[in-house]
């Protein structure tokens, strides 16, 4: 088969993207308003729109490079396997493993800490996640649950891939000039 | 000839960046047409982050922390009373470089910014047509001044120039915004990375790059000494020798801003001196303050002790840097300037200086210039500010000092001694730069007398009024009985009150 046709809908890529976007975007934008407040005492308007501006491009950077994962394993994998539940497949791989980003980055708190103890669960977390992504094939509610809940985050991408295109463009623009 | 170890190498991977730097620029200075002006007298600042003069033996600090900062004074006018404009970097570099107060220059919050309307009136602007102006800053703070100050230098070297490891991401944008957004935003270090992919790839990738490398370097006991929360790891001797060949390569004449991290926090010496200073000596306990951080007393001992040692630490590689300037008799043709931003203390309850406080050990800094050919140590005792350093350099130079400046010239070097001027230092770390200052600690210094006033602080206004000529500990707070005080408290009000107009009340 070839592999334009082993690629799953755009609508069911939108769906696990939108997913990936919440939870990368939330992130950031988090950071960004807790900053915010000390930026504002010293930084005027426009400052603070290009510290905006680089946090989205990056973040547009990164949503794409873990969406390749479940892209890749649509591509990769027999159909039954992961294409034909794309959604609920794609979001049971992406969202374990993000959840599992953030902890890590919680430990990293001091600058001599390695956060051995929890990279150490890598392994478990990896299998977890492959048995989740397994498992929504045999249930049905927690395939629908996934789906509807990426359903309902793809309203976001309305929001966050014009913002992105525009960030892109005040990051070049703030390169270049 | 020996083979070259692998610490060799790794010496020489320090050398790097700036060597880089030093070879795009090189061409671009060359061709410019300095050599009609040769005669002129180089002006190097050395600027040590978070130097106290409290613990400076050269002024007359119990523990022998600064043998080498005493050999220089021998050939430089020394000022005793000098203090930094204020308390922690941002205000403290801001008005040594603008020759202006914190009220002035709006530099006044962590990570502040000079005022946009400002970023002309700097001290390298008036250098321009016949010096070549190269800065360089390990402290990211003090770079995002000199990025705002870009069009005026010639070069600016990266805060990671010279070290051992780092991962500044934007390291060569000359825009203070990208490291805004990238080195003390998205990649910072020292809290969860806020980009959540590259971000925290970076951070275990160069954590797993430092704990390698660091176990290569065991002449750091306590590990590399490093820029604060920034990924910058360094050896003080790399950076000496890293200054020290930007210097063999520019052009003269020249004005070079070097601005080092250390002793600031953390305090990593050699192997050499961590053993150092296991004497008996005690510092004089002093009551807490009620703004204080409530540390424990044997902690502070232990964080002063610390803090000694890696100033001896400093002090004996400022000491090769001293030879190596005269075997290459830059002395004869050159100002060079030993300064601080702001001082570190560790009494009263607190360790370090992020603190509201204007106690001595935290504004009181050295002051040491030494004039081309001079070999005879001078003494100043009258008070001098920080905000006095950008006039002097522009008199000794042949430039006219410009109105705006708030300074006045150093004694010995164009001034006179004024017991009767009133200099100032000023922490308003926590108000916005655009409003007029609503709680702040402001310092007045007038002849021996040092006003301090803590407005708006936990509910309240407080004044403490010292003599520092008896009393140079700040043991014995005077303002309910000396007769000094009621003019002294009417000028400092009527300061704080002059600099507010221009800024609505919050």
């Amino acid at each position: 088969m070839a592999i334009s046709k082993r690629f799953p809908a755009w609508e069911q890529v939108a769906a696990v993207y939108a997913v990936i976007v919440v939870v990368i975007y939330s992130w950031t934008l988090l950071w960004f308003f807790w900053k915010y407040s000390g930026w504002a005492y010293f930084m005027n308007i426009v400052e603070i729109a290009n510290i905006l501006a680089d946090s989205l491009t990056i973040n547009l950077a990164e949503s794409i490079v873990v969406l390749l994962a479940p892209l890749a394993a649509a591509v990769v994998l027999p159909q039954k396997w992961f294409r034909n539940d794309f959604v609920a497949r794609g979001v049971a791989l992406v969202l374990p493993v993000l959840a599992y980003m953030i902890y890590i980055a919680y430990q990293l708190d001091h600058e001599l800490d390695y956060p051995s103890a929890a990279l150490d669960w890598a392994p478990v977390v990896l299998l977890a996640t492959l048995l989740l992504v397994f498992a929504v094939g045999r249930f049905s509610p927690l395939r629908k649950l996934l789906e509807a809940f990426a359903d309902r985050t793809t309203v976001f991408l309305y929001l966050s891939i014009p913002v992105s295109l525009l960030a892109v463009v005040a990051v070049i623009v703030q390169l270049v000039f | 000839m020996a083979k070259p170890t692998r610490r060799d190498f790794l010496k020489l991977a320090a050398l790097a960046p700036g060597a880089l730097a030093l070879s795009t620029l090189a061409p671009k200075l060359l061709q410019q047409n300095k050599s009609s002006d040769a005669a002129r007298s180089n002006v190097i600042i050395l600027l040590f982050d978070a130097m106290s003069a409290t613990n400076l033996s050269l002024y007359g600090y119990e523990r022998d922390t600064t043998p080498n900062f005493k050999r220089f004074a021998k050939r430089a006018n020394v000022y005793h009373a000098h203090d930094s404009a204020g308390n922690f970097t941002t205000p403290g570099t801001a008005s040594f470089l603008t020759g202006t107060y914190p009220w002035t220059h709006r530099a006044i919050n962590a990570g502040g910014l000079i005022a946009r309307n400002m970023l002309d009136k700097n001290l390298f602007r008036f250098f321009d047509k016949e010096y070549t102006r190269l800065a360089y800053s390990q402290n990211l703070w003090d770079n995002y001044f000199l990025t705002q100050f870009a069009p005026r230098l010639d070069a600016i070297l990266s805060p990671a120039a010279f070290s051992t490891l780092s991962q500044i991401s934007s390291a060569d944008l000359k825009d203070p915004t990208f490291y805004r957004a990238y080195d003390d935003f998205l990649f910072h270090s020292g809290n969860p990375p806020p980009s959540l992919l590259f971000g925290l790839a970076s951070q275990l990738y160069f954590r797993r790059k430092y704990f390698t490398q660091s176990a290569s370097h065991t002449d750091y006991p306590n590990g590399m000494p490093r820029a604060g929360d920034y990924p910058i790891y360094f050896e003080l001797k790399n950076i000496f020798d890293g200054v020290l060949a930007t210097l063999d390569t520019l052009p003269a004449p020249y004005l070079t801003y070097f601005h080092f991290w250390s002793p600031h926090a953390p305090y990593r010496p050699t192997r050499q001196f961590t053993e150092i200073f296991n004497d008996k000596f005690k510092p004089i306990r002093k009551a807490e303050h009620y703004l204080s951080t409530k540390s424990a007393q044997s902690q502070l001992n232990t964080r002063r002790h610390s803090y000694d040692r890696y100033v001896a630490n400093l002090d004996a590689e400022f000491g090769r840097l001293m030879d190596a300037f005269e075997e290459r008799g830059i002395f004869e043709n050159s100002y060079v300037v030993v300064t601080s931003d702001h001082g570190e203390m560790f009494e009263r309850g607190t360790d370090g200086h992020v603190t509201p406080m204007l106690y001595d050990p935290v504004i009181h800094i050295p002051l040491m210039i030494s004039a081309p050919g001079q070999n005879t140590r001078t003494d100043i005792t009258s008070p001098t500010n920080s905000v006095d350093v950008l006039p002097t350099l522009l008199h000794v130079t042949g430039h006219d000092v410009p109105d705006w400046c708030e300074g006045t010239l150093l004694p010995a070097l164009g001034g006179k001694d004024d017991l009767t001027r009133s200099t100032f230092s000023l922490d308003a770390k926590t108000n916005p730069a655009y409003a007029a200052l609503k709680t702040v600690s402001l310092a007045m210094r007038k002849g021996n007398h040092k006003l301090t006033y803590y407005k708006n602080y936990a509910g309240k206004d407080t004044f403490e009024l010292y003599d520092l000529a008896n009393d140079p500990q700040e043991l014995t707070e005077l303002s309910a009985s000396d007769s000094n005080m009621a003019p002294l408290k009417d000028e400092l009000l009527a300061k704080l009150d002059a600099v507010n107009q221009k800024y609505p009340a919050r």
